[in-house]
């Protein structure tokens, strides 16, 4: 008896065995076809044929891809080009799917992603003058999607909207007779979101008032927020555009002045800017009232919102006008201008831009589509005027084509003046970008904990100190990328 | 061994010519003696095996000497050679070269049988009465063929690849399309000779070793102990109190220490305690705490494995033989001396190959400190943090870089310490040493 089980189980394991063997042979015979395309823009349309697109998450769920598909196939239809969604994970692996005929025709990605691709020539190079948004794209877009092969520079990209920090903070709590005593220019815009000096003033009132309350919170450890403060001050990531991992200048200039104000404004937090605590909370913190204002990214916008709503109708609203509260109330806005000493308490200070990280979404397509002409045309149809204000009106994004950006006004405008005027810092579309986050979030952790040391513990006492920091950050980043090349 | 390939040798060298022929083709002399099927099952392996060589079997060996020497570029539309496939292929390709050798010496030794059976004039065994031997007195070959096969490709084949990857520069920039190239030693002297490298690395396995002995240590006598403690016939609703550990186990470790991350987090329900009772927070896992973040990570670590410790336990507890307990009490043993001398001894013995287990996954604990304290490097750590582990350091230098090849190389390493603490530990413990005290 046992022997037949066991004569059993090898016939069941000769089988999976046999199985497993019916997968490869598929895999390399698919491998053998993507091979043979060779992707050239002739110009000339592939016709009945179907590209997979790749999309953002959102932009399914909120109905906008299918609004672009259903568009786009209709005006194709001619040709007979269909566009479909590929339905596979955000996070694909082209390098490894692509050249065995897995991945999608075309993509839509955050720059630093599709440049990885780049590198490996997983992605094609565009003839990006030929399409109709290039003029209206500004020149610091196009070159989040550059890269340089044997001494040529190629584009591989078409920029759809922007991505940076912002400020959200809530009208409500701000004190009843701020147009008289927090609006000196009066320009009708509250004078703490201007410049950070009243903002700092305003947070060390607001704590002063209630102790259980503050005015600005932001967790320091996090590169993505804290460096804009550094870069303001004449620091930036890679040297040459973002390209030469060789020169960090993470403390070039006087970026010590914003480790100084980082660690002023430490000053007015709590302990909790120290880890990822206001992080985690700060939805719940600025609905309950706890916190005034607080930095994150666009697409959280949406988390802020149900939170307040929430608690309005905790208050007794009901939804309808809980959510046109939270509307009127919650506001999202560009950061507000730094004082050029670094000082927050130095009375009528010469102001200066913030400067951000930041990121710019867009599409590219695969190396290994059999129909490039086909896709390249779905591109440009997708960063059309009116697809693009569709995306806009449908995702709240911030676009990067400058029509767009103006007929909207408002934040939208303002992004894109701030992308063009180089205030948004790009994200570095070269790999050693990945070393920079834990050197640099040790410095901000250790900046952070500093406020909180007692006087003969602390560290960074001054700017020289700062800037010695800094100089440590850069060297680790260093380190991390060279030791081992 | 040596003697006995001389003795077939020198046997073969002997024989007649049916046995030479089938050294040249397979199953011949099997057929030539009227063992037909089984020749011809020989035969064809011998032509399956041409055939496999000839149709990928030596391009795959040659590969896995070059690793490729054209270079894929997807814009001119050239395939090229992917040589992190190349050298899986290769080493697939080296297996089966194995096996086959294996096949042939099977062959000619079967030759040599049936040739001397012939000779001492009795029959050979028939190709159905061979068969029949398969299930019966040799039931184990036809059991373990396909295990062995299963084991060569998905656990030799990595096991190998990744040893040999540490010979390779592949990582960094040199990831395919790149091609990959042998580059010897390179790997291993880049890590013994780097100056940063060696102040860190002797930190770092100073903790390791500590961390793992320590928590090795407290896991094993608090999960013991939690037994005995649940198999106290004083104790009222033992199934229920039970319950308990096993629901910390039962959650997936990460949960756990992420929760506990939390705890323990400025804005955790602790510092909240302690803010609410007017002191100032503690940052437990910040940068400045050492040994307060060591000790955390051990006493979460407690939370994770004690649970399963307690679980053998009291299986192997209930197999203890309470006639010398009951021997030791009339004699006047305390019972801590019953537990040094009797229930101590016992555990051990039973225990030995799962405390080596626990003690290498704690010399290996990536997680804990990972999700507790990560995305920390600190003054006088070299990309590491001063609760950082060896494996967790292998991970900063090695991944968040791409940097396969030292990471192979540097697991390499750590492969070696474990390995000889745990063979010196298991050969001079009793379970080893003397085998049969239980039995």
């Amino acid at each position: 008896m046992k022997r037949k089980i066991a004569m059993a189980l090898v016939a069941v394991m000769s089988l999976s065995l046999l199985n497993g063997c019916g997968g490869d042979a598929k895999k390399s015979d698919s491998a053998s076809e993507g091979a043979a395309t060779s992707g050239i823009f002739s110009g000339e349309l592939e016709e009945n044929v179907t590209i997979q697109v790749l999309e953002n998450d959102t932009a399914i769920s909120k109905g906008y891809f299918s609004q672009l598909i259903e568009a786009f196939n209709k005006e194709y239809e001619q040709y007979g080009i269909t566009a479909v969604d590929a339905n596979m994970d955000q996070y694909l692996d082209l390098a490894n799917d692509g050249p065995y005929g897995y991945g999608p025709d075309v993509l839509y990605q955050a720059n630093d992603v599709i440049m990885q691709y780049a590198q490996g020539k997983h992605i094609l190079p565009l003839p990006v003058e030929k399409l109709d948004s290039y003029s209206q794209i500004p020149e610091a877009a196009w070159q989040a999607y550059m890269v340089s092969v044997d001494g040529n520079t190629y584009t591989c990209g078409v920029p759809v909207n922007v991505q940076a920090p912002m400020l959200y903070y809530r009208k409500d709590l701000l004190p009843e007779d701020w147009k008289e005593s927090w609006d000196a220019n009066s320009n009708d815009i509250p004078d703490m979101i201007e410049d950070w000096k009243n903002m700092y003033d305003f947070s060390v009132q607001r704590h002063q008032e209630n102790p259980s309350q503050y005015g600005y919170m932001k967790s320091l450890y996090d590169v993505y927020f804290s460096s804009g403060f550094l870069f303001s001050y004449g620091g930036y990531i890679f040297g040459d555009n973002n390209t030469n991992p060789e020169d960090i200048g993470f403390a070039a200039g006087d970026s010590a002045k914003g480790a100084w104000i980082l660690s002023q404004l430490a000053g007015i937090m709590n302990e909790d800017c120290i880890d990822d605590t206001i992080t985690t909370n700060a939805y719940s913190k600025l609905a309950d009232g706890t916190y005034f204002a607080t930095l994150s990214t666009p697409d959280t916008y949406s988390t802020f919102y149900d939170e307040l709503v929430n608690e309005y109708v905790g208050q007794g609203l009901n939804q309808e006008e809980a959510q046109k509260k939270a509307e009127e109330n919650l506001v999202m806005t560009g950061l507000p201008k730094l004082p050029e000493s670094g000082n927050l308490t130095e009375d009528n200070p010469k102001l200066v831009d913030s400067k951000t990280m930041g990121g710019v979404n867009g599409y590219a397509i695969s190396s290994y589509t059999k129909y490039p002409n086909a896709c390249l045309a779905f591109v440009n149809f997708a960063t059309s005027y009116e697809m693009i204000m569709l995306r806009n009106e449908t995702l709240g994004i911030a676009p990067a084509r400058e029509d767009v950006a103006s007929d909207l006004g408002g934040l939208s405008e303002a992004m894109y003046e701030e992308l063009d005027k180089g205030n948004i810092v790009l994200m570095p579309s070269i790999k050693e970008v990945s070393q920079i986050w834990t050197p640099g979030q040790t410095f901000f952790t250790d900046l952070a904990k500093d406020a909180f040391r007692s006087e003969a513990e602390k560290k960074y006492k001054d700017l020289d100190s700062m800037e010695a920091g800094l100089e440590d950050m850069c060297n680790q980043i260093h380190d991390a990328i060279y030791t081992l090349e | 061994m040596l003697e006995g390939f001389k003795n077939y040798i020198g046997v073969f060298k002997n024989s007649s010519w049916r046995v030479k022929l089938s050294a040249l083709i397979m199953g011949s002399g099997q057929i030539i003696y009227g063992r037909i099927a089984k020749g011809l099952i020989y035969l064809f392996m011998e032509i399956a095996f041409l055939f496999y060589m000839i149709a990928r079997g030596f391009k795959d060996i040659k590969g896995f000497f070059t690793l490729g020497t054209q270079k894929a570029d997807a814009w001119l539309g050239i395939a090229g050679d992917n040589s992190v496939v190349m050298l899986l292929m290769g080493i697939f390709a080296w297996i089966i070269v194995a096996l086959f050798i294996g096949v042939y010496i099977s062959n000619i030794k079967d030759a040599i049988n049936i040739e001397n059976t012939i000779i001492s004039g009795k029959h050979p065994k028939a190709f159905i009465e061979e068969l029949k031997e398969l299930i019966d007195r040799k039931f184990y070959v036809t059991v373990l063929v396909l295990p062995v096969i299963g084991i060569c490709v998905f656990n030799i084949l990595p096991i190998i690849f990744m040893i040999l990857i540490s010979f390779t520069n592949y990582g960094g920039s040199t990831v395919p399309p790149e091609l990959v190239d042998w580059v010897g030693l390179d790997n291993f002297k880049k890590i013994l000779t780097l100056s940063k490298f060696a102040p860190t690395f002797i930190r770092i396995l100073g903790w390791n070793i500590l961390w793992a002995v320590v928590s090795t240590t407290l896991n094993y006598f608090a999960g013991i102990g939690l037994a005995l403690l649940l198999n106290k016939d004083c104790v009222k609703g033992k199934a229920f109190f039970r319950a308990f550990p096993i629901l910390a186990y039962a959650i997936p470790g990460f949960i756990t220490l992420l929760a506990f991350k939390f705890m323990f987090s400025y804005g955790g329900p602790v510092n909240q305690m302690i803010r609410n009772a007017g002191g100032t927070p503690i940052g437990f896992l910040d940068l400045d705490a050492k040994w307060i973040a060591r000790l955390i990570g051990l006493l979460v670590n407690c939370w994770i494995s004690v649970p399963s410790i307690m679980l053998l336990a009291t299986g192997h507890l209930s197999n203890r033989d309470m006639s010398l307990y009951e021997a030791a009490r009339i004699d006047g043993a305390t019972p801590f001396q019953q537990f040094k001398k009797l229930t101590l001894p016992f555990m051990l013995f039973a225990t030995m190959p799962v405390l080596l287990g626990q003690f290498i996954g704690n010399f290996n604990n990536f997680g804990i400190f990972y999700f507790l304290r990560g995305g920390l490097y600190l003054d006088g750590y070299f990309l590491a943090s001063d609760t950082d582990l060896l494996i967790n350091w292998l991970y900063n230098l090695s991944i968040d870089n791409n940097y396969y090849c030292i990471g192979a190389a540097i697991s390499l390493i750590i492969f070696i310490i474990t390995s000889v603490i745990s063979l010196a530990v298991y050969v001079n413990s009793p379970s080893f040493k003397e085998e049969d005290t239980f039995q």
